[in-house]
């Protein structure tokens, strides 16, 4: 069943599930992020904390699921961390970043001992809690980023980091910490990992063009996907020596991707409606289906009515409607998964510029739409 | 991104200038004689003098264009992207035509005029 809901009338800039997924943060183009908890009898969601703190406008949220920790990042060149203490207050505290400019996306590692943030000072602040001095420490990754990072996603290593960029590429890094963690072993991108290593870079298109607007790592850590702004949907392969496919779309750009299962992806953007592609062993990458079937609009006898009545009020002969056909009425800014994990995801929610929040269902998506296949 | 440069011939022309957060469409106008010149001219000026009201025009053409719109982020997400895209298309459409009825009109009252003006001889 797939399910929408709207949080007023300002576009969601993103959005985070809690480890239960009985509680959904969201940030609704403002300088705060509102905590919504589902209530147990009718599903409706219910406004719990507000937490303010930034300045500016949010721009990434993210909730570490065993420690229960929220990160926003801002704007105002800001990060807090959000603990909760046993009344169920939220409390902020500071993260030095160290960044003139604004903060554009954060993301928690998979072990949840740190996070990296991605700003538009063509740096990426990795931070973690040094606990002599309790306070959150950033250790900076600059070389080679040319310009604004716009998306990250971490290997379920905890050391490597996909970094897409506004230079048309995407970068992975090493974001060793030395001071919490052991040595990592060799994996398939490169056997040494100082911090800040460059492992791989990728470009989105040799004639150079398409910023990145969404980066994710498959279950295994082996693949990476990325979406540009020239609407491609790319995958590279890291146990094929770096081998990277490309699939242009004619659809309008990705703003976000993930993986859903060990070879599908889940794209959405501009088009207002999420696409699952498929990705053979070879690499190829094919379109599999659009998960938001539209329904038929009954053109009934009250066309001619509606038809006059449209010429009578705003003096034009199309009833074309405003609405689009699809569940989203604007661009989708976020895919988060619900339900099961990158290996194999059963249920994944989207939030979207048009203030919709909405869950989408594959089980029934599958029984509904003969071609939607997800293996 | 690259600026695009859509054109009907050398005097048809729509410059898009996207960026990562806005977009500026250009537009210059079919413009055959000195009638038509003036015309475009002080209809696009009346436009553009009432640019607040039109949230998306800008008060200043490009260089070599009669007008010009500069779409943000602000306005996708105040406003529906494809009711702007239909909004400019259609904009673009009642241009001409509204030249050409306004230059029907100037010669129409030119030639009125003229009758009875010289009726009297």
């Amino acid at each position: 069943m797939t399910e929408v809901f709207q949080f007023g009338v300002e576009p969601i800039t993103c959005h985070a599930w809690n480890k239960e997924r009985t509680k959904l943060a969201l940030s609704l183009n403002d300088n705060e992020v509102n905590i919504y908890s589902r209530q147990p009898g009718t599903g409706d969601w219910v406004l719990e904390h507000t937490l303010s703190g930034h300045d500016l406008r949010v721009t990434g949220v993210d909730w570490a699921p065993n420690t229960n920790r929220i990160v926003t990042c801002s704007a105002d060149r800001n990060a807090y961390v959000w603990c909760q203490d046993e009344s169920g207050k939220w409390s902020p505290t500071l993260v030095l970043l160290r960044i003139n400019r604004a903060a554009t996306c954060v993301r928690w590692s998979p072990q949840e001992n740190k996070f990296a943030v991605g700003s538009g000072a063509r740096l990426i602040s990795v931070c973690y809690f040094e606990q002599e001095n309790n306070w959150w420490v950033s250790k900076h990754i600059k070389k080679p980023i040319r310009s604004t990072i716009t998306t990250l996603d971490w290997h379920p290593n905890n050391i490597l980091l996909a970094a897409g960029s506004s230079d048309f590429k995407v970068r992975i890094f090493s974001a060793w910490i030395k001071d919490i963690e052991p040595k990592p072993s060799a994996t398939s991108w490169g056997a040494k990992m100082p911090l800040g290593q460059l492992m791989t870079e990728f470009s989105n298109s040799t004639g150079g063009g398409g910023w990145v607007h969404g980066v994710s790592f498959s279950c295994d850590g082996n693949r990476v996907c990325w979406v540009g702004h020239d609407s491609s949907v790319s995958v590279a392969d890291a146990s094929r020596e770096m081998a990277k496919t490309q699939l242009k779309t004619p659809h309008l750009p990705f703003t976000a991707v993930t993986w859903i299962s060990k070879n599908t992806l889940l794209a959405a953007g501009h088009g207002c409606c999420p696409m699952v592609y498929a990705v053979e062993d070879s690499g190829k990458l094919t379109f599999v289906s659009k998960l938001d079937v539209a329904q038929k609009k009954e053109a009934s006898s009250l066309s001619a009515m509606r038809k006059f009545k449209s010429l009578d009020r705003t003096a034009r002969t199309d009833s074309s409607d405003t609405t689009l056909a699809t569940l989203h009425q604007n661009t989708i800014t976020g895919i988060q998964i619900l339900k099961g994990d990158k290996a194999g995801a059963t249920s994944v929610s989207t939030c979207g510029s048009d203030s919709y929040l909405i869950l989408w269902n594959f089980k029934s998506l599958e029984e509904s739409i003969a071609e939607l296949k997800l293996a | 991104m690259t600026p695009v440069v859509v054109s009907r011939n050398e005097k048809e022309r729509v410059l898009i200038e996207p960026s990562i957060n806005s977009l500026r469409v250009s537009i210059a106008i079919k413009q055959a004689d000195d009638i038509e010149r003036i015309l475009c001219h002080k209809f696009m000026r009346f436009l553009m003098m009432r640019a607040d009201n039109f949230i998306i025009l800008r008060r200043k053409p490009v260089e070599g264009y009669n007008i010009s719109f500069l779409i943000t982020n602000f306005h996708t997400e105040q406003m529906y992207k494809h009711k702007l895209v239909d909004f400019v298309i259609h904009f673009m459409e009642e241009i001409d035509k509204e030249i050409s009825e306004m230059k029907l009109a100037v010669n129409a009252r030119a030639r009125e005029c003229a009758l009875e003006y010289l009726k009297r001889f």
